[in-house]
C-alpha cells in the first residue's frame, strides 16, 4: 500500500514538475534560449501570491491571474528589448545572459523579501481526502488538477490559434515564417511572455506546497531542465511525461535511498539522459536544433 | 605579441613589490583576485582555445579545496604536498568526465557541466565522515603573525596565478594549442585533418581542471574554514565566465586583464553598495553580454569607439 501512495505522491508532484518544464520545454524549443532565470521567474510568482495572501487575505488559488499577467509583461518586454539583441550571438552567451538575470533577479527577491523561507498556509492546507490507506492533501490535487488543465490548454492554444501556429512555425523554420509574414521578433516575445507567465502560476502553486527562499531558484530551474531533457524540447505531451517520470523518480528515490541524496539522483538522471540521448525520450531533432 | 610580453613581465615586476607599499586590506583584495585570475585562465583552456563552454569548471575548485582540506585535517600533509594531489585529482576527475561529456555541444555540454558539479557538491555534502557534510571542514591555521600571513598567501595565489598564465601561453603557442583551436573553429574539419579531437578535448579538459584544482586547495588553505556551498559556488562560475568574456577568451592574458577589470572595479563598487551587489553583478553581467560579447580585446583592438559596440548590436539582433 506505501507503494501506491508514493507512487501518487510522484504523479501529483510530477504535475506541477510539468507546469514549470513546459514554458522551459518551449523557450528552449522555439528561441533556442535555455533560460536559467526561469526558475527565479516562478518564484516572482510565490511571492506575489505571498504578498496577496498576507496583505489582503487573497485566496491562493485565485491570485493565479495576478502572478500570469505581470509576469506575461515581464517576460514580454525581457525577450523584445533584452534577448532579442543578442539572439544570434554564440549559444553560451545567452546562457551567460540569462544567468545575469537569475543573479539579479534573486538578489533582487533577497533583499526585499529577505532570504527567510516562507509559507502561504490557507485555512484549508491540513485537510485531506482519504480514500482506504491513501491520503491525498485537498492542496496537492488541486495543483496537480490546474497544472494538467494549464498544460492541456497550452497544447490547444498552439495547435488551434493562429499566434499558437504562428510559433510553431517560427520554431521550425525561421526564414519561411518571415516569408508568410509573421515577424519573429514578436513570436519570440510572445513565446517568452507565455513561458514567463506559466512560470509565475507555476511558483504560485509552489508556495501553496512548499516553503520558498529566493535561494530554490536554481533548484526549480533544473528541474525545468530535467523535465525538458525527458520530454523532448517543446512538446507539451512531452512536457507532462517528464514531469509525472520525475516526479516519481524523486518520491521513490527519496524513500528507499534517502531524502539527502534526491537531488544527485536526479542530476545523474539528467546527465545520463544528455549523454545517452540529448534530444529527450520523446524527443526528435526538434524546432531550433533543425537549423543548425 | 611582444610589447604584451614586455607589458606583462613590468606588470609582474609590480605585483612582487606591492606587499611592501599597500595595507592588509589590499593585500587580501589582490589575493583574490589573482585566485579569480587563476581560474578565468585555466578554464580559458577548455572554453576560450577549445571552445566548449565548461559551466561548472568550478567543481574542480571545490574538489581541490577538499583535496587540500581532507589531506591537512586527516592525514596532517603539509599545505605545499597537497597541491599536486589537487592537480591530480582535477586531471584525472576532469579525464573520467571527458570521455562521455565531450561529447556533447554547445548548450548541452554548459549544462550537463553544472550538473556534474552539482552532483559532486551533493555527493561531498554526503560524505560527511570525510568531509564533515553541512558542518564544513576547518583546516590547521596557518603560524605565525598576521602580517606574514597575507604576505604569504599574497605570494602562494600570485605564484599559481602566473602558473597557470605560463602553462597556458606554452598550450597557446604549441601544436596542441592550434589543434585546439581548430576544434574550436570546425570540429569536423580539424577531426578529417587528422587531429584526434576527442583525445585532444579531453587532455585540454584536464590540464584546465587541474590548474583550476590548484587554485582551489590553497583558496582552503587561506580561508581555513570550507564548507559545500563556499568552494562549489555557481556565482563564482558565472564571475569567472564574465572574467573570461569581458577579456576574451580566444586570448592567452584576456581572462586575467578581465579578472583584474571586474574584481578590483567589483571590489570598489561593493564596498560602498553592500546590500545590492548582487544585483550589480548580474546587471555588470548583462550589459557585457549585450554590448561586448567579444571581450574588450577583441572589441577595441585599434582604440575604444562606439562604432564597434554598435556593430556588436547589429550582428547578433534578431
Amino acid at each position: 500500500m506505501i507503494i501506491l501512495q508514493i507512487l501518487l505522491n510522484g504523479i501529483l508532484l510530477g504535475g506541477f514538475y510539468a507546469l514549470i518544464g513546459v514554458g522551459f520545454s518551449l523557450v528552449w524549443g522555439v528561441t533556442n534560449i535555455i533560460n536559467l532565470a526561469h526558475g527565479a521567474i516562478a518564484l516572482l510568482g510565490a511571492y506575489i501570491t505571498l504578498f496577496l495572501f498576507q496583505h489582503y487575505g487573497f485566496d491562493p488559488f485565485l491570485s493565479l491571474p495576478f502572478s500570469f499577467i505581470p509576469l506575461f509583461i515581464f517576460g514580454y518586454i525581457l525577450q523584445r528589448f533584452l534577448l532579442n539583441l543578442v539572439v544570434k550571438a554564440q549559444i553560451f552567451m545567452l546562457l551567460i545572459l540569462t544567468f545575469g538575470i537569475e543573479i539579479f533577479l534573486v538578489n533582487f527577491m533577497t533583499t526585499f523579501f529577505s532570504a527567510d523561507f516562507r509559507s502561504v498556509t490557507p485555512d484549508y492546507a491540513g485537510e485531506s481526502l482519504i480514500v482506504g490507506n491513501i491520503v491525498i492533501p485537498y492542496i496537492r490535487l488541486g495543483v496537480f488538477a490546474i497544472c494538467v488543465l494549464i498544460t492541456l490548454l497550452l497544447s490547444l492554444f498552439l495547435n488551434k490559434t493562429w499566434t499558437g501556429k504562428a510559433i510553431k512555425a517560427t520554431s521550425l523554420d525561421i526564414d519561411a515564417a518571415m516569408m508568410v509574414g509573421i515577424n519573429p521578433a514578436k513570436i519570440f516575445a510572445i513565446t517568452f511572455a507565455i513561458a514567463s507567465g506559466l512560470a509565475g502560476v507555476a511558483g504560485s502553486l509552489f508556495s501553496l506546497t512548499q516553503a520558498f527562499s529566493p535561494s530554490v531558484a536554481g533548484a526549480l530551474t533544473l528541474r525545468a531542465f530535467i523535465v525538458s531533457i525527458l520530454g523532448g524540447l517543446g512538446r507539451v505531451e512531452g512536457a507532462l511525461l517528464g514531469g509525472i517520470i520525475l516526479g516519481i523518480v524523486e518520491t521513490l528515490s527519496s524513500y528507499i535511498i534517502g531524502e539527502s541524496y534526491k537531488n544527485a539522483i536526479t542530476l545523474a538522471i539528467m546527465v545520463l539522459v544528455l549523454v545517452i540521448k540529448p534530444t529527450g525520450i520523446l524527443g526528435k531533432k526538434y524546432f531550433a536544433e533543425v537549423k543548425h | 605579441m611582444k610589447k604584451s610580453v614586455i607589458l606583462f613581465f613590468v606588470f609582474i615586476t609590480i605585483l612582487i613589490l606591492l606587499p611592501f607599499l599597500v595595507s592588509g586590506y589590499w593585500l587580501r583584495v589582490l589575493t583574490q583576485t589573482f585566485m579569480f585570475a587563476a581560474i578565468a585562465t585555466g578554464s580559458n583552456i577548455i572554453i576560450g582555445f577549445t571552445g566548449y563552454p565548461a559551466f561548472g569548471n568550478i567543481a574542480f575548485f571545490g574538489i581541490g579545496a577538499y583535496v587540500t582540506g581532507v589531506l591537512m585535517t586527516k592525514y596532517n600533509l603539509s599545505f605545499i604536498l597537497t597541491l599536486p594531489f589537487c592537480a591530480l585529482s582535477g586531471f584525472l576527475i576532469a579525464t573520467l568526465l571527458g570521455i562521455p561529456l565531450l561529447r556533447l555541444k554547445g548548450h548541452y555540454f554548459a549544462i550537463a557541466t553544472i550538473g556534474v558539479m552539482e552532483a559532486i557538491k551533493e555527493i561531498v555534502d554526503n560524505m560527511t565522515e570525510i568531509t564533515g557534510g553541512g558542518m564544513g571542514l576547518t583546516l590547521p591555521i596557518m603560524e605565525g603573525d598576521p602580517a606574514y600571513i597575507y604576505k604569504f598567501f599574497y605570494y602562494a595565489i600570485l605564484s599559481i596565478m602566473l602558473l597557470t598564465v605560463v602553462i597556458a601561453f606554452l598550450i597557446f603557442r604549441s601544436k596542441f594549442g592550434y589543434a585546439l583551436r581548430a576544434i574550436r573553429i570546425d570540429e569536423d574539419a580539424a577531426s578529417v585533418m587528422g587531429i584526434n579531437t576527442s583525445l585532444f578535448k579531453t587532455i585540454s579538459w584536464a590540464i584546465s581542471g587541474a590548474l583550476v584544482g590548484i587554485a582551489g586547495g590553497a583558496y582552503a588553505y587561506w580561508l581555513t574554514y570550507i564548507d559545500s556551498s563556499t568552494v562549489f559556488q555557481t556565482s563564482y562560475s558565472v564571475k569567472m565566465f564574465a572574467m573570461i568574456l569581458l577579456g576574451g577568451g580566444t586570448t592567452v592574458l584576456g581572462p586575467m586583464i578581465g579578472a583584474f577589470i571586474l574584481e578590483l572595479v567589483s571590489e570598489l563598487v561593493w564596498s560602498k553598495f553592500i546590500e545590492i551587489h548582487g544585483m550589480i553583478l548580474g546587471l555588470l553581467i548583462i550589459l557585457i553580454v549585450i554590448f561586448i560579447p567579444k571581450g574588450l580585446f577583441e572589441t577595441f583592438k585599434g582604440g575604444f569607439s562606439f562604432k564597434r559596440i554598435i556593430i556588436n548590436l547589429r550582428e547578433n539582433k534578431l
